[in-house]
């Protein structure tokens, strides 16, 4: 036997889904260590040694893969814990990176700005120029380059970023300071806009190669200090992390490009989309995942996640492609509050984990989402969590009559009821900004819900958008750690080459090209991934000429240059369209950014049903509750959902319980366990067959 | 209409409104063409009701966030019984209703039933506007007409069709048609989306629940406003500040002077006493003062207030007809949303000082750069540009320092700084330095933001630059609090390739030509609170970091630092202190 593990850890759960050959799949689940992520990646380990009955050795043995997601850097960067620091760049530019583009962005609020990655004194500048045009008028002083290695090296910093303007254009200067830099500090890591981000924009491109200079130490020692441990524990195979962008890449690579790890907590969950939307050939998708602070949204059109480079953590920016997940603050900690004009307001606020919702007990007395959940029946005050946490219905009931039902002057299952629809608007209002906002109907996508308090929410959601499918993994609860197993490796590169379309020179853009992809190649093969499992993908970033924000469209994984830019405009004014209502056609179009993705196949593992070992199937006989539907409480049956199998089929209203994840089936509602024992929600006055072919792509 | 409506319908709805005037910016910030929309997101968009109520904004530049309410309504009296689908109404002409000339107001109406039942708007700074300015900056203009084309309330689409001789008009009166052209399809393309936004909640929830809605959403406003107004004490409070000049007479400040009257949850200001009309282009429009009004009111207090058409019933401005803050046609304006609106908004805070202190900030620094206009030999392509990375900091407040490098005050930190290297693609400009201005700021328990050095060689010849705003004299430079110290005035200078320097004047012309340099010292923030307060830690890191000199430490702190080790002389620090 062989296995594949998928292993998340995330703020509070570590999650594994280990995959054996037979494509069988158990799931995990334990306490995040923060100290020491490890030691909850090895409990989980030794816990499904166990279950097969083998020592750790042995089993470890047998592991084919272990794809990692880790958010030790994003922690880093969060509680400002990185390394410390050294930036070098161009001389009368100190403070580009601490500017941040001089926004602050709630104008009406008194508050400090984000604490600095680098403060001043490790910014050292150096004298050099390289024009717009990549000229280098002012030869680099390595002189100042010592002097700054000298000064760092007193401050003791252990990484030092180094980003120049118009690099990308010319990275003489930065190669140079590299080859100083390497000298005069041995051990200390190393970041180079040019590797990191050859592209343009000062501020991106320097808080992009900071950042990777910040949190490469952090994850360079973790990862170093995990592969010890593995191997002393038996594992030869393969470890891969998760990068933000869906892919994922070997711990070397890793250790290069630490940011590329940065947001990747949450780029699981389309992966685990588009997976569990393959068995039905369904491959226009949007993914959410409901957790207890925020709701992460993704759109997957063709089977391609969105892409963005818009990403900020802490914020600072992160320019790198990144997947596009959309996030809002509306969890199931989310806090409800009537602001000083009588109008309710459910987040961005959170309760957290702790203290959490009123009805945890744990000293919360704001009104959240859960309690307000619990007040209507959703979720049943007896078998909470499966049984492990005991709630307080009355502290519930109590919070949501203090904080909404009083000041409204609604009774208190009105105002839970209000609670309930306000955050389920603000949910479908950031399902809008990833579909109807960017030029997608969301009539024509399946609905993928990751688990925990999605699947209560799930329904109305798909109603207000009238998104006609949604699908519910039964492995729901380990949703990320599924996505990451069947994730490619995967990398991006830029190259800034902006030129009139009319003027650009197709030989420039094919070397381009050809270096990214001999790049691209190069860095898979030393993953040890086989020629015929390489794959590669062409775009470019276009805009009108004189615009300042570009569109992102593809040229596919063949470029073909003979047939000229056309195409790409062609659907470029077609996107423009789609995107922002208006396009103008016959008017100049200008390149900008040319992109190539770099994918390597990974072996899939063949993830025929689900079952679930850390939480034994209990069969619970289905019983009745009260909940609220459509303004009365209803008599509800409540379903087993570990006791159902492929082809069963209910009619809502109806609850189906599993011990970490609860659906709402309303009254307008059916519910239908398919061939993988997964879960199909739909009007019930859908046929589901008919409903799954019209959404499902050819073979 | 008094029905009665579901309490979190109407949150739903709010929400929703709120998201859909969201969408209409979002798609001109990544649209437009003009680096003054995309880049630094001078604009302001909104849907209106039927009754010409403002029901919901966003404005990136805070100072527009009042401006809209008298350009709808002129355009929906112009045009009263003659609005079909598919129109799309302009206009600009600062005496129908408009704030300013260059901000050209773009409006559609949203039919439902064949009724009008809102309008999508948006409002945004265009590239050029034709005059003799540059930018639609012109401190020489003596009247309206040496400003811009004037273009009254006007249908630039009928019934869906573009008007192609209005179309036409504008753009053989501008100077950089390509970006004007592109940026009015872009604000009309971004009405289109938020049409689109509107026409869903129509179908989703009919007409007669949004209504019922609206009323609500807007009352929960005015609550909002007057609970935040309610603890301020009552009584009458004043405030002046100085605008550096008018562009026609150099040599004299003109004054702002409010006064302010908060009763119970009301507040009234007003402006009679301010100075006179003035020759040069200061003046400012009726929008723009009330506009100014609200910003400076709501930095202070509006935390959490969703601006709308309700939140300005309690609110009341006064002016004389005739001033600097009403003036009559044909005074030119074009300058009053900056340099004005600073003045307006310094005031204003003056007076509140008197009241709520711990809810004021020290003066942020004026706005003092320059618009540029021509052509890239490069590229060979016109451009028109507004220097924005030129942005000083702004003003300390209780328990904060100021922000570094937030810009002019009326837009309250909105402001983002253009990308150096992207105007370097588009302008023939190469910056020499863009970084902080150590001691701009000034001194206090807590300090002021950091000031910027900006400076730029001009790669090119007969490059006309307007420079405009102020905060070039110790009087206009931003003003400390409870004993916090004023920032220095900004230093500004232009460095031909012969030698010569050129002193620049705030509202002034330069012609540049490649080879000069022009370099900007924009200053900092005011401070808060007594230097001498400051914590010795906090000091001595500003030394550290070259944000403070060890002089200046010594001089406003009281704190002797090494400039070497940056040991603290504990002894000698207690001494200066305890003088």
């Amino acid at each position: 036997m062989t296995f594949r593990i998928g292993v998340d850890v995330g703020g509070t759960f570590t999650d594994f889904l280990v995959a054996d050959d037979d494509g069988d799949a158990l799931l995990y689940k334990t306490s995040t260590t923060p100290d020491n992520p490890a030691d909850g990646f090895f409990r989980g380990l030794n816990k499904a040694a166990d279950d097969h009955g083998i020592l750790l050795e042995e089993f470890l043995a047998q592991v084919e893969t272990i794809v990692h997601g880790t958010t030790i850097t994003t922690n880093a960067v969060i509680t400002g814990n990185g390394a410390a620091t050294g930036f070098l760049t161009t001389d009368g530019f100190r403070d580009v990176l601490n500017m941040r583009r001089g926004l602050k962005e709630r104008y009406f609020e008194k508050y400090a700005p984000p604490p600095p990655l680098v403060p001043r004194h490790l910014i050292r500048t150096v004298r050099e120029r390289v024009t717009v045009e990549g000229i280098a008028t002012t030869p680099l002083v390595e002189a100042d380059v010592r002097a700054a290695a000298e000064y760092f090296k007193q401050q003791r910093v252990e990484a030092v970023a180094v980003s120049y303007l118009w690099s990308f254009r010319n990275p003489a200067h930065e190669q140079k300071t590299y080859e100083i830099l390497s000298a005069e500090l041995p051990g200390v890591y190393l970041s180079l806009s040019s590797e990191v981000l050859p592209q343009i924009r000062v501020y991106e491109r320097h808080s992009t190669t900071v950042l990777n200079a910040y949190v490469g130490p952090v994850l360079t020692r973790y990862l170093e200090r995990l592969e010890h441990e593995l191997a002393g524990s038996g594992f030869d195979g393969t470890l891969l992390i998760m990068q933000s962008n869906g892919g994922v890449m070997s711990p070397k690579v890793a250790q290069r490009f630490a940011s590329n790890t940065l947001l990747s907590g949450p780029a699981g969950a389309p992966q685990a989309g588009i997976y569990f939307g393959a068995g039905h050939h369904f491959r226009d998708l949007i993914t959410v995942d409901m957790g207890g602070t925020s709701f992460d949204v993704a759109l997957i059109k063709d089977g391609v996640p969105s892409v963005t480079q818009e990403g900020v953590i802490a914020e600072h920016r992160l320019a790198s492609p990144i997947l596009d997940i959309h996030t809002v603050g509306a969890g199931g900690g989310s806090i409800a509050s009537v602001d000083t004009g009588g109008l309710l307001a459910v987040g961005p606020a959170s309760a957290g984990a702790e203290p959490g919702a009123a009805c945890y007990g744990r000293g919360g007395s704001a009104a959240t989402v859960t309690d307000a959940d619990l007040v209507l029946g959703f979720l049943d005050a007896d078998s909470f969590e499966g049984g492990e946490i005991e709630v307080d219905a009355n502290a519930a009931h109590e919070a949501i009559r203090t904080h909404v039902a009083k000041p409204l002057n609604l009774d208190l299952v009105a105002a839970a009821n209000g609670v309930y629809e306000v955050v389920n608007a603000n949910m479908a209002a950031a399902l809008n900004v990833v579909s109807v906002q960017r030029g997608y109907d969301p009539r024509e996508f399946v609905l993928v819900v990751a688990g925990g308090a999605g699947p209560i929410h799930a329904a109305p959601i798909a109603r207000e958008l009238q998104i006609p499918l949604i699908l519910i993994p039964r492995g729901s609860s380990v949703f990320c750690a599924a996505g990451m197993l069947i994730s490619d490796l995967k990398h991006d590169y830029v190259r800034t080459y902006a030129q009139d379309i009319e003027r650009a020179d197709l030989e420039v853009i094919q070397r381009l090209f050809n270096e990214m992809a001999n790049s691209g190649g190069q860095t898979l093969r030393e993953e040890g991934i086989a020629e015929d499992k390489i794959s590669v993908s062409y775009s470019a970033d276009l805009r009108y000429v004189g615009q300042f924000n570009e569109v992102e469209v593809t040229a596919g994984e063949f470029w073909d240059p003979s047939g000229g830019l056309d195409q790409l405009v062609t659907q470029f004014h077609a996107r423009h369209d789609a995107l922002y209502g208006y396009a103008m056609a016959g008017t100049p179009v200008e390149v900008i950014n040319l992109r190539v993705a770099a994918r390597g196949a990974t072996e899939k593992p063949r993830l025929t049903g689900a079952s679930s070992a850390a939480e034994p199937a209990k069969f619970l006989p289905a019983k009745r509750r009260q909940v609220f539907f459509d303004g009365n409480f209803v008599d509800t049956p409540i379903y087993d959902g570990l006791a159902m199998h492929a082809g069963d089929h209910i009619s809502g209203p109806a609850i189906v319980a599993q011990p970490t994840t609860t659906i709402v089936v309303p009254p307008d509602y059916d519910l239908a366990c398919d061939k993988f024992e997964n879960y199909l929600l739909y009007p019930g006055s859908e046929d589901v067959d008919e409903l799954c072919a019209r959404l499902a792509h050819g073979e | 209409m008094t029905s009665e409506i579901d309490p979190i319908k109407v949150s739903v709805i709010g929400s929703r409104l709120t998201a859909i005037s969201m969408e209409i910016g979002q798609t001109m910030l990544r649209t437009s063409r003009s680096p003054i929309f995309s880049e630094a997101r001078d604009f302001v968009t909104a849907i209106f009701d039927s009754q010409l109520r403002m029901v919901a904004q966003t404005a990136y530049i805070p100072v527009l966030m009042g401006a809209l309410p008298y350009a709808i309504r002129s355009i929906a009296e112009t045009f009263a019984g003659d609005v079909s689908p598919g129109d799309v109404f302009i206009l600009n002409d600062p005496y129908r209703g408009n704030n300013h000339p260059p901000d050209i107001t773009i409006a559609k109406p949203v039919f439902h039933e064949n009724e009008v039942a809102f309008w999508a708007v948006s409002k945004g700074h265009h590239a050029d506007v034709g005059g003799g300015g540059v930018a639609g900056y012109n401190p020489g203009a003596r009247s309206v007409w040496d400003e811009c084309i004037r273009i009254p309330p006007a249908k630039l689409f009928d019934a869906g069709k573009p008007n192609a001789a209005l179309w036409e008009t504008i753009l053989l009166n501008v100077r950089l048609p390509h970006l004007v052209e592109g940026d009015l399809n872009c604000q009309v393309g971004a009405c289109t989306i938020g049409e689109r936004g509107l026409s869903a909640l129509l179908t989703k929830y009919g007409r007669e629940t949004l209504d019922v809605a609206i009323e609500k959403i807007l009352d929960a406003s005015e609550q909002q406003v007057r609970a935040a107004l309610e603890p301020l004490p009552d009584g009458e409070f004043s405030g002046e500040r100085l605008i550096d000049n008018d562009g026609i007479d150099k040599d004299r400040m003109i004054a702002v002077r409010v006064k302010l009257t908060i009763s119970g949850s009301e507040i009234t200001f007003d402006f009679s006493d301010s100075d006179g009309q003035a020759a040069g282009y200061v003046n400012s429009t009726l929008p723009n003062t009330a506009s100014s009004c609200y910003l400076a009111l709501f930095m202070a207090v509006g935390e959490g207030v969703r601006f709308n058409a309700g939140a300005m019933r309690p609110l009341h401005v006064v002016t004389k007809p005739g001033t600097v803050v009403n003036p009559l046609e044909p005074a030119p304006v074009g300058g009053c949303t900056i340099s004005t609106a600073q003045a307006i908004i310094e005031a204003v805070w003056l007076a509140l000082a008197e009241a709520v202190p711990e809810r004021v900030d020290a003066g942020w620094s004026r706005w003092c750069a320059p618009a540029t206009m021509g052509m890239n030999p490069r590229t060979g392509r016109p451009f028109g540009d507004i220097h924005f990375m030129c942005k000083g900091g702004a003003g300390a407040s209780m328990g904060l320092d100021g922000w570094d490098h937030l810009g002019t005050v009326i837009c309250a930190g909105g402001l983002r700084a253009p990308d150096p290297e992207l105007h370097e693609l588009v302008d023939p400009f190469t910056v020499l330095q863009y970084e902080f201005w150590p001691d701009s700021a000034g001194a206090g328990r807590w300090r002021g933001g950091m000031g910027t050095i900006y400076r730029w060689r001009v790669d090119a010849d007969g490059i006309p630059a307007a420079n405009f705003g102020g905060g070039v004299h110790e009087v206009t430079a931003p003003f400390g609090l409870q004993g916090g110290h004023p920032a220095p005035p900004h230093e500004l200078a232009i460095h031909k390739q012969d030698g010569e320097t050129i002193a620049v004047d705030a509202e002034s012309f330069y012609d540049l030509n490649a080879g000069d340099v022009f370099s900007i010292h924009q200053s900092g923030g005011g401070g808060y609170g007594d230097p001498l307060d400051r914590d010795i830690t906090s000091v001595r890191e500003d030394v550290i970091n070259g944000l403070v000199t060890a002089a200046q430490a010594r001089a406003n702190y009281g704190v002797v630092v090494d400039p070497e080790s940056f040991d603290v002389d504990e002894q000698a620090s207690a001494n200066l202190r305890n003088a």
